[in-house]
């Protein structure tokens, strides 16, 4: 039995601070002092808080507000009943600052190369059919802003036969709205934009943007996006705030970008096997290319943050794509083409809107 | 025990940076390994280390709170926040696309009223967990009121208050404050909180009119300037407007509300009382502007050795082919975020020791404490931490 004095004690009731003293007893100890005798308490209780000026202070297990600081010191003989200081966390204070640094940073490693690589393995492997559905769900009737005049439809399926004759088939609507763009969603819908046939001097040219997008369609390009942004936000969420926000744009930009050139890839691969030119195509791009130009050194910083490849390269891979000697032909005649073209135009019913929201 | 006499304030804070910077260092270390999870372990460590260095009359606060609880907070938020609204998000979307942008309309209209009420829940729900989590003298603080109550009055009062113009933001923001001390206890008691606006109205007429002002003495000096002295006489008298109304909207109108800001404080601090004991807080408008330029100045400074830092390394590995540029390494992208991640990281830590050095250097109270009737709170104690105002990226009080 030792006594230990000098101790000051709140007993979490009342904001009193009582002065007393610490007696050992069998795997435990009590508090003796003026109006109190408490106890008796086990060691392993003992919680360590924050050290006091005084000196060390300690907690009980559940017992909120509950302390004893020892103001005049911790006698050798009972040092060691006492619990260790907590400074990290639990674990971190059990294994060691740099065990635990080395720990976290290979789990962190296998977790983020799960993130980044998991989509491109799973995604081949999801069922078109949950895409589709998915799709559906999301895209529905386009608000009724798919154009439909005649012969449009047609010719907009003849063309796409020619480049892809894969399953199950793509779907490829024109919506009535300016912008010059295509878009690939989820279940193999694509959609055009008014905007891009207006813009567009040939079929040949809508055969290279379709061959795009179908590209995206065929190597699962869509559910991957989906997946990686999921994974990305979990796998960020610890950062919070802006800085996880825009690392992951970044991220994701830079991963959006090796899709862009695989589905240029498949686009030329499929020129080439229906025999349409990639000229045309190549020209809508260093059309953008000039536009793209006057931005001047921007550009190529630009390419940092924009998710497809800049224009310029991507010019060069169709034109170089070209194969002498090969007896190339429209995609559609001028009949179709000119339906096509006009396909929004001619029809009356749709409700032409410039932007997809209002 | 008397205190508030003269010669001795009742709050003090003896911390020092540089105890600090080895707590900021490695938090950090371990936050970049976690990928970011490990700060809400960091944000306890800080804090126990900021109050533990303030001193209230005979001993120092104690901060109880755990990391476990900060980071089961941010899960919840997640679960029953972010996921709905990942999912809403889509329902949007295939809503626009079949054309009904009414009925998108009018989700994401209550989305936002939605986003009123969790901030307003935020705030208080932050209030209460801290002082749950602060002891002095083996007592702690907290509410019997989850704030759900409190949710819809933020909301409300948040919309009426931008009603006029925006005139009845000061009576918005106090009576809001009010509310939400009055539902706040330590130990046995109840904080009283009964502030008035009116007084505020001043500071706050001036912010508001500041730019309005500047604009018009701008356009005045134009029109002078065009009068008197033909092209070159406008053409000065343009060049000064124009330094007017930037002037007014960079420097007058941050230090107006500034002095805005200022009063409130010391109107909602010096009108709160806990049982005896009343509280004063003494920061002036001279005092707010010191610390917040010495905040932006840590900012600037930190920012300036990372971008040197980073055009260092940058040059060393960015890949000179412009090709190769258009898709850069994943390595170079996570070189530019820890660049951005470490500096931000590391003077976030000191911007809050200075701030709540600051709040603690200016607090003051005065009163008798009976520590024997100062009992034990019966208030419940949350299981888990500030997670909505963590995920709203909103500060206490």
């Amino acid at each position: 039995m030792i006594d230990v004095s000098g101790l000051w004690h709140y007993d979490g009731r009342t904001a009193i601070r009582h002065k007393v003293d610490l007696r050992t007893g069998d795997d435990g100890f009590s508090l003796i002092g003026d109006n109190v005798d408490m106890g008796p308490y086990r060691w392993s209780d003992l919680v360590r808080r924050d050290n006091s000026p005084d000196g060390p202070v300690y907690g009980l297990k559940d017992k909120a507000g509950w302390r004893i600081c020892f103001a005049g010191g911790v006698p050798d003989a009972i040092r060691d009943q006492l619990p260790g200081p907590a400074r990290y966390g639990r674990w971190v204070d059990q294994l060691g600052f740099w065990r635990a640094s080395v720990m976290f940073l290979a789990v962190s490693a296998v977790f983020a190369l799960a993130v980044f690589k998991a989509p491109d393995w799973l995604a081949p492997n999801i069922p078109f059919a949950w895409e589709k559905q998915m799709g559906d769900a999301m895209v529905g009737d386009f608000g009724g802003r798919f154009c439909n005049g005649p012969g449009g439809q047609a010719a907009l399926d003849a063309l796409v036969r020619k480049i892809d004759q894969g399953k199950p088939a793509v779907r490829v609507h024109v919506a009535n709205i300016g912008m010059v763009n295509a878009v690939a969603l989820p279940g193999g819908n694509i959609v055009l934009f008014r905007g891009l046939l207006q813009e567009a001097k040939s079929p040949d040219e809508i055969a290279g943007v379709l061959g795009h997008e179908i590209g995206h369609v065929r190597k699962r390009h869509v559910v991957q996006a989906l997946m990686r942004q999921a994974g990305l936000s979990v796998l960020l969420g610890g950062f919070g705030g802006n800085g996880g926000g825009y690392l992951n744009a970044m991220l994701a930009a830079s991963y959006s970008r090796e899709a862009e050139s695989a589905a240029d890839d498949y686009a030329i691969r499929q020129l080439k096997s229906a025999r349409i030119s990639p000229d045309d195509t190549a020209a809508f791009f260093a059309r953008m290319s000039a536009q793209e130009a006057k931005l001047g050194e921007a550009a190529a910083a630009l390419g940092y943050v924009s998710s497809h490849p800049l224009s310029q390269s991507r010019e060069r891979a169709f034109r170089q794509s070209k194969q002498a000697g090969t007896a190339y032909a429209p995609v559609i005649d001028a009949d179709q083409w000119a339906a096509l073209s006009d396909i929004c135009h001619n029809d009356p019913k749709v409700p032409a809107e410039d932007s997809l929201f209002f | 025990m008397g205190i508030g006499t003269q010669d001795e304030t009742a709050f003090s804070f003896d911390g020092d940076w540089r105890e600090l910077a080895p707590i900021l260092f490695t938090n950090l270390m371990l936050s970049i390994v976690t990928l970011g999870f490990y700060r809400f372990w960091g944000i306890t460590r800080e804090r126990r280390y900021l109050w533990s260095k303030t001193r209230f009359i005979d001993d120092r606060l104690e901060w109880t709170g755990t990391g476990k609880e900060l980071f089961l907070g941010f899960l919840l938020v997640i679960a029953i926040l972010f996921v709905p609204l990942f999912l809403l998000q889509f329902v949007a979307q295939a809503l626009i696309l079949r054309g009904h942008t009414a009925f998108a309309g009018v989700l994401f209209l209550s989305l936002y009223l939605v986003f009123f009420y969790v901030a307003g829940l935020a705030i208080f729900r932050g209030l209460r967990y801290r002082l749950s989590r602060t002891h002095w003298h083996g007592i702690r603080g907290g509410s019997d009121d989850p704030g759900f109550g409190y949710g819809w009055s933020y909301t409300w009062k948040t919309i009426v208050g931008s009603f006029v113009l925006g005139l009845l933001i000061p009576w918005s923001m106090t009576s809001l404050w009010s509310e939400r001390w009055n539902r706040m206890s330590f130990g046995p008691h109840n904080f009283e909180s009964g502030p008035e606006w009116g007084g505020l109205m001043r500071r706050f007429l001036l912010c508001y009119l500041a730019p309005v002002v500047a604009l018009i003495v701008a356009i005045a000096i134009v029109v002078a300037g065009a009068a008197s002295g033909g092209s070159s006489g406008g053409m000065a008298g343009g060049a000064l407007a124009v330094v007017l109304v930037l002037g007014s909207i960079y420097i007058v109108l941050p230090i107006m509300a500034l002095a805005y800001y200022a009063a409130f404080f010391r109107e909602m601090i010096g009108t709160l009382r806990l049982s005896t004991l009343n509280f004063h807080f003494s920061a002036r408008t001279k005092d707010w502007l010191v610390l917040m330029l010495g905040n932006i100045g840590l900012y600037v400074l930190v920012f300036a050795l990372a971008l040197a830092v980073a055009s260092m390394l940058g040059v060393a590995t960015l890949p000179k082919d412009p090709q190769a540029l258009a898709h850069p390494p994943i390595a170079t992208l996570a070189i530019i975020g820890l660049i951005v991640a470490i500096p931000l990281g590391l003077v976030g830590g000191f911007v809050r020791y200075r701030n709540w050095h600051f709040f603690i250097r200016h607090l003051e109270a005065g009163g008798e404490i009976d520590l024997a009737s100062l009992t034990q709170s019966s208030t419940p104690e949350p299981r888990q931490g500030e997670g909505l105002l963590d995920a709203l990226d909103m500060g206490g009080f």
